[in-house]
């Protein structure tokens, strides 16, 4: 297995095994997240509005997370990955507010 | 194609990649999840909109049962991660490693789906059927078209392992596991939306 076989490392890295510390670390934060927002509805009596923005919130950094790590966004070569992602995250968005903005108000 | 017939022991560091076939089926494969987030975007809309439309029949807070959904979302998030060390074992060349992490992903994944059928199962004993409310039809076309998801990443993965078996760990099998592990994650993060928006948001009211 010599470099210049690998075309992971043509511009002269050596490929690195990543460990499974990021996968572990995103697991236990996607519990610790779910759990948060779980209990936020379970034995929370807090104002609804607020509740609902904390969720979204939880949601979208527990997603971000998994995309980035366990879907290796972070790794280089992904700069089309992300700009599908974020397009079609555009369309979704924009379907998404159309519905909240048509139902209320 | 003449590299395709590498043994186990001289794959390039990351198989998936390494053939100008894998790195197109992992860009393509990239396009379909945009395509993916669109119709679960759009699926997603059309339940905001409709889920609190129930004239008759049980609404959202009457009929989620929570300690339930946390089942679920804990089984998936588990196959989640298993799914991620099959990719580990695929990248350091141990075939029985990503068989083995594989196949744990897939039993997960049969254990999602069995909870589901169970909780459709309930839910049409109580009222709750697809034509029953329109809160009900958005329902059970958004988290129904994430089970069908799961159930055909289990089929997919299961045939997967199948051939691999046949086939051996090469530079042609290794993008398919990549791709397939891809799609796995991807289940996972739109249950994240089903169990925050359907279930959490639908106690809340």
């Amino acid at each position: 297995m010599s470099a210049h076989q690998d075309p992971s490392s043509a511009e002269g890295r050596p490929y690195k095994h990543e460990g499974p510390k990021n996968h572990y670390i995103t697991f236990i934060l996607s519990i610790l997240l779910t759990m948060f927002a779980f209990a936020a509805v379970i034995y929370g009596d807090l104002d609804r509005g607020f509740v609902l923005w904390f969720l979204s919130i939880l949601a979208i950094v527990q997603a971000v997370f998994q995309l980035v790590y366990w879907m290796h966004m972070k790794d280089r070569g992904h700069a089309y990955a992300i700009l599908y992602m974020v397009m079609g995250a555009i369309i979704a968005l924009t379907a998404f507010a159309a519905a909240v903005y048509w139902m209320w108000w | 194609m003449s590299s395709a017939h590498e043994t186990a022991g001289r794959l390039p560091a990351e198989p998936e990649k390494a053939t100008l076939e894998g790195r197109n089926k992992i860009l393509g494969f990239w396009l379909f999840l945009a395509a993916e987030v669109v119709l679960f975007g759009t699926l997603f809309a059309s339940f905001i909109a409709l889920r609190n439309q129930v004239p008759e029949g049980p609404t959202a807070n009457e009929l989620f049962n929570l300690s339930m959904v946390a089942i679920s979302t804990f089984i998936l998030l588990t196959s989640s991660l298993t799914s991620v060390l099959a990719t580990m074992a695929l990248h350091r060349h141990h075939l029985n490693g990503l068989l083995g992490w594989m196949a744990v992903t897939v039993l997960l994944g049969a254990a999602f789906l069995i909870l589901e059928i169970y909780e459709f199962y309930e839910y049409a004993h109580l009222g709750h059927k697809f034509a029953s409310s329109a809160f009900a039809t958005s329902f059970y076309t958004l988290v129904g078209f994430h089970g069908a998801h799961v159930l055909f990443g289990v089929m997919w993965i299961t045939t997967l392992i199948l051939q691999t078996f046949r086939k051996g760990l090469t530079v042609v099998t290794a993008p398919k596991f990549y791709v397939a592990g891809l799609y796995w994650h991807f289940i996972d993060v739109v249950w994240v939306f089903i169990f925050t928006i359907v279930y959490l948001m639908g106690k809340v009211g």
